[in-house]
């Protein structure tokens, strides 16, 4: 069977049932938008996934790009896909109309490219990578920039890049180095070393525009020395583009998303690469982090995207592999049984179901609050969506990347050794799954990230709005609930995980004050674990409710309705008890690890 | 020139399809619905002529519920003109959609009507053959062409059916037993299409947002002067019959035996 890559009825019930998406027409800027446009936009979008993206995956993961004479060659049917991509309109879908976009909500446009990056991450990165730099330009370029570059980008006849990491400032990108000397005609002059620059250099698309980080010369050390820059691989003057000394120094060799170059990049090596000023100096990273809450719920999404790919390839092997009979037949001529008879099958396959789509919910969750935090009339609410939307983001990021690696190692299990081989797809999602916990952010900086500033820094505003979210959520669950749904435990039990919650959190504050800043942030990655089962356990309960309260008005939905609710019943089974040992540690301020050190650590 | 373009409402083949208990029709409730896929064909090879032809205007008609009006839509939203919907609710016959269709088309008078070969639901294939006997119009079905779907003439978007050069009539490379067979034939026509045709293209976000503004007009058969009365009578609905088991034979002769005797196939 075709790889289905998502479950469409999840995906509805989640844009429709759960979070009512077509409320977001009410919204002056959504206005021209409906139901009909969405399902028309998503039915555009899966078509793609699976009919011309999906195809390419493997092909692409195997037959790599290469650097030949100084310019990277990358998978040929890459040219064919950009072209079927840039036609449907995913690169500015959520643009403004004036601009030449189409106002989509981020909301349908994260589920859209769920479905493409679940067919092929790589090829879907392009126009990821091209649509977040474009919208750097949007938000702080000058004019000329937006008419050179910008407008190109968003109609697709150049790609774009985010040229941040170098040697030796990955995480910490207020050790950047590479220069930009200002010239009396008004461009800088950038010169210095970028690495894992993804899509840094191919032959898909004519040009090729970096947003890099750089030093303007005599800027100040550290954050306040960094200013951001367009730096086109061919700049445009007067019509005319010419080579703009970005040189690609070699194509990475990586674990996944294989078929997205990571080259190295050497600005200025003849002193010609010519750099515009986006936005402010000395505001780069400032500028940067505008779009970092959406960068990283893309991540989310793509983890959850990959789990969800190899999800069904392992449900479909579970059905048809043929292997051991039931523990109660002991006649060795009666046929073996497919696999998903096995009861520990089906465990690990209703666990990447609780993760995948929990992960789902997060992410559409997060995306709506990011309409609502960009365009909302009433400020109050707009606000709310903002403080909701800053403190998700941590966990949106890092639990559908986490827990999506151990989905996407189940899957692989369920095939036995031959998902070991790459014979079959599981071993390939488990390698592209592993970048999600690196990149925009590794998981420990999205713990201190949480815990640090969207929690204490605001002195838990964010957390008290979420904890009332979360209360409303409970008391509909008991309002719902009835003696076939054992929806009011499930409330009971969230309700005691969320006090466990405040009380650590208190906890960590009182530390905090007291002076003892490093004890409040030692375990901040626990601190985000216990936070993220909690956030997914309350998405949980909102879809058994949601389910509970469909099923009999929608009786031929009642399998697709009960199996929401046995997976919410399995994740407050086996996971949501987790959060009280978690909670636990946290507040015992366990030091082993922090004060272990030299040789003790060998 | 005028294109006239069907599309109908039918059952998504990916949706199980369950017959009801008392073998009246199928169960419809949890069923997914779309564009008939040879309809989608058909709305291409329109989009296609019309771009090579301009000016051109290409109208998508749909018989069925309110509810079609999603696969209008879904036409409108590739690149159709406008659309027009008559409403009808329940099973209406092919016979009866035909003559619907009769009656749009001899106010619209549009050069040429293109229509899958048939839906995918009841696999009827009479539609576009009643139609043309209707309006008493010649027809091409099974429309296809030479190119394969990866060739440069399908990626360029160049249309199978093609118009002659004084406009007066189509060149359609029709699907038979043997091959592939080419016929002219005088506009206006009616033309079906086949699967090897072309590969239609998906709806770009700008169109779906253009298609909202794109008008719909509905109207009732029987303003039409169209009696809608099925001239079908559905006796029974079953399921294919489940497929037998294998058997395994312990060597060639037993099963060239078997191929003889039993499957009557050598």
């Amino acid at each position: 069977m075709a790889n289905p890559l998502f479950d469409d009825r999840t995906v509805d019930f989640v844009l429709h049932d759960l979070l009512d998406a077509s409320s977001l027409c009410r919204l002056p800027h959504f206005a021209e938008h409906g139901r009909e446009t969405f399902d028309l936009y998503l039915t555009s979008c899966r078509k793609l996934a699976r009919e011309q993206l999906f195809p390419a995956y493997r092909p692409m993961d195997t037959d790599t790009p290469r650097l030949e004479g100084g310019q990277v060659r990358v998978h040929p049917a890459m040219r064919e896909l950009w072209s079927r991509m840039v036609e449907l309109g995913i690169i500015n879908a959520s643009t403004p109309m004036e601009l030449g976009g189409q106002q989509l909500p981020a909301l349908l446009s994260v589920m859209g490219n769920a479905y493409l990056m679940a067919g092929n991450l790589s090829a879907a990165g392009y126009a990821g990578l091209t649509t977040g730099a474009a919208h750097l330009i949007e938000e702080f370029g000058d004019e000329r920039l937006k008419r050179d570059y910008m407008a190109r980008m968003y109609a697709g006849d150049w790609a774009g890049t985010m040229a941040l990491t170098e040697p030796q400032a990955g995480s910490s990108l207020a050790d950047v180095r590479t220069r930009a000397t200002p010239t009396a005609e008004g461009h800088y002059l950038i010169s210095g070393n970028k690495v894992f620059i993804s899509g840094g250099d191919q032959d898909i698309t004519e040009n090729v525009v970096h947003l890099a980080l750089a030093r303007i010369d005599g800027a100040p050390a550290g954050t306040k020395g960094v200013s951001l820059f367009c730096v086109p691989k061919r700049r445009l003057i007067n019509g005319t583009l010419i080579d703009n000394d970005c040189a690609s120094a070699g194509v990475f060799h990586k674990l996944g998303w294989r078929g997205l170059p990571s080259i190295a990049l050497n600005f200025g090596e003849r002193g010609d690469c010519h750099g515009y000023l986006v936005g402010e100096a000395g505001r780069g990273l400032a500028h940067m982090f505008v779009m970092m809450n959406g960068a990283r719920l893309m991540v989310g999404a793509t983890a959850t995207a990959t789990a969800s790919a190899a999800f069904h390839e392992s449900l479909d092997y579970a059905r048809t592999r043929p292997q051991g009979r039931p523990l109660a037949v002991r006649d060795p001529l009666t046929p073996q049984v497919p696999i998903i008879e096995h009861a520990d099958v089906r465990r690990m396959l209703l666990r990447q179901k609780a993760i995948i789509e929990g992960s789902l919910a997060l992410c559409a969750q997060a995306a709506k609050w990011a309409d609502e935090a960009a365009h909302e009339t009433d400020p109050e609410a707009k606000k709310r969506a903002q403080l909701l939307l800053d403190l998700i983001t941590p966990a949106t990021k890092t639990f559908p990347a986490e827990k999506g690696f151990e989905s996407c190692a189940l899957a692989l299990q369920i095939f036995g050794g031959y998902g070991y081989t790459s014979e079959y797809p599981a071993e390939s999602y488990l390698r592209d799954q592993k970048l999600n916990t690196l990149h925009e952010g590794t998981t420990g900086i999205q713990g201190m990230d949480l815990l640090g500033r969207k929690v204490m820094g605001d002195g838990g505003a964010g957390l008290q709005i979420l904890s009332a979210e979360i209360a409303q959520a409970i008391e509909a669950a008991r309002a719902a609930g009835d003696a076939q749904a054992p929806l009011s435990s499930l409330a009971t039990q969230l309700e005691q995980a969320v006090a466990d919650l405040g009380a650590t959190t208190m906890e960590l504050a009182q530390r905090g004050i007291s002076g003892d800043r490093l004890g409040m942030m030692r375990h901040s990655t626990d601190y985000l674990e216990m936070f993220s089962l909690i956030a997914i356990s309350w998405l949980w309960l909102r879809m058994a409710t949601r389910a509970t309260q469909s099923i009999a008005a929608t009786p031929a939905r009642g399998p697709f309705l009960r199996g929401k609710l046995k997976t919410a019943q399995y994740w407050f089974a086996t996971d949501l008890p987790r959060t009280a040992s978690i909670g636990a540690l946290i507040r015992s301020g366990e030091e082993s690890f922090d004060s272990a050190r030299g040789e003790e650590l060998e | 020139m005028k294109i006239l373009v069907t599309i109908k409402r039918v059952e998504d083949y990916e949706s199980k399809i369950k017959v009801k208990p008392d073998g009246t029709w199928i169960v419809t409730d949890g069923v997914n619905y779309r564009a008939n896929p040879f309809d989608e064909i058909a709305v291409e090879e329109a989009l296609r002529l019309r771009d090579a032809n301009m000016p051109s205007e290409v109208i998508a008609v749909s018989v069925g519920s309110e509810l079609s009006v999603n696969e209008i839509r879904s036409a409108l939203a590739m690149g159709a003109d406008k659309g027009i919907l008559v409403k009808q609710a329940g099973w209406v016959d092919s016979d009866a959609v035909a003559r619907c269709l009769q009656k749009v088309i001899e106010r619209e008078k549009p050069d040429l009507v293109l229509m899958g070969k048939q839906a995918v639901d009841v696999d009827d294939n009479v539609t576009g053959q009643l139609l043309a006997e209707y309006l008493g119009w010649g027809q091409a079905t099974f429309a296809s062409k030479h190119e394969s779907l990866e060739s440069a003439e399908e990626k360029a978007k160049k249309p199978g059916v093609k118009l002659a050069a004084d406009k007066a009539s189509v060149e359609v490379i029709r699907e038979i037993d043997g091959g592939l067979e080419t016929l002219s034939v005088k506009l206006p026509a009616i033309v079906t299409v086949d699967l090897r045709l072309n590969v239609p293209r998906y709806a770009s976000l700008p169109n779906i947002m253009k298609a909202k503004k794109k008008p719909v007009e509905e109207l009732d058969p029987k303003a039409l002067g169209v009696d809608v009365t099925p001239k079908v009578k559905v006796l029974k609905v079953e399921p294919p019959p489940a497929r037998a088991a294998g058997i395994k034979v312990p060597d060639v002769a037993a099963l060239v035996q078997k191929l003889h005797s039993d499957a009557k196939v050598i």
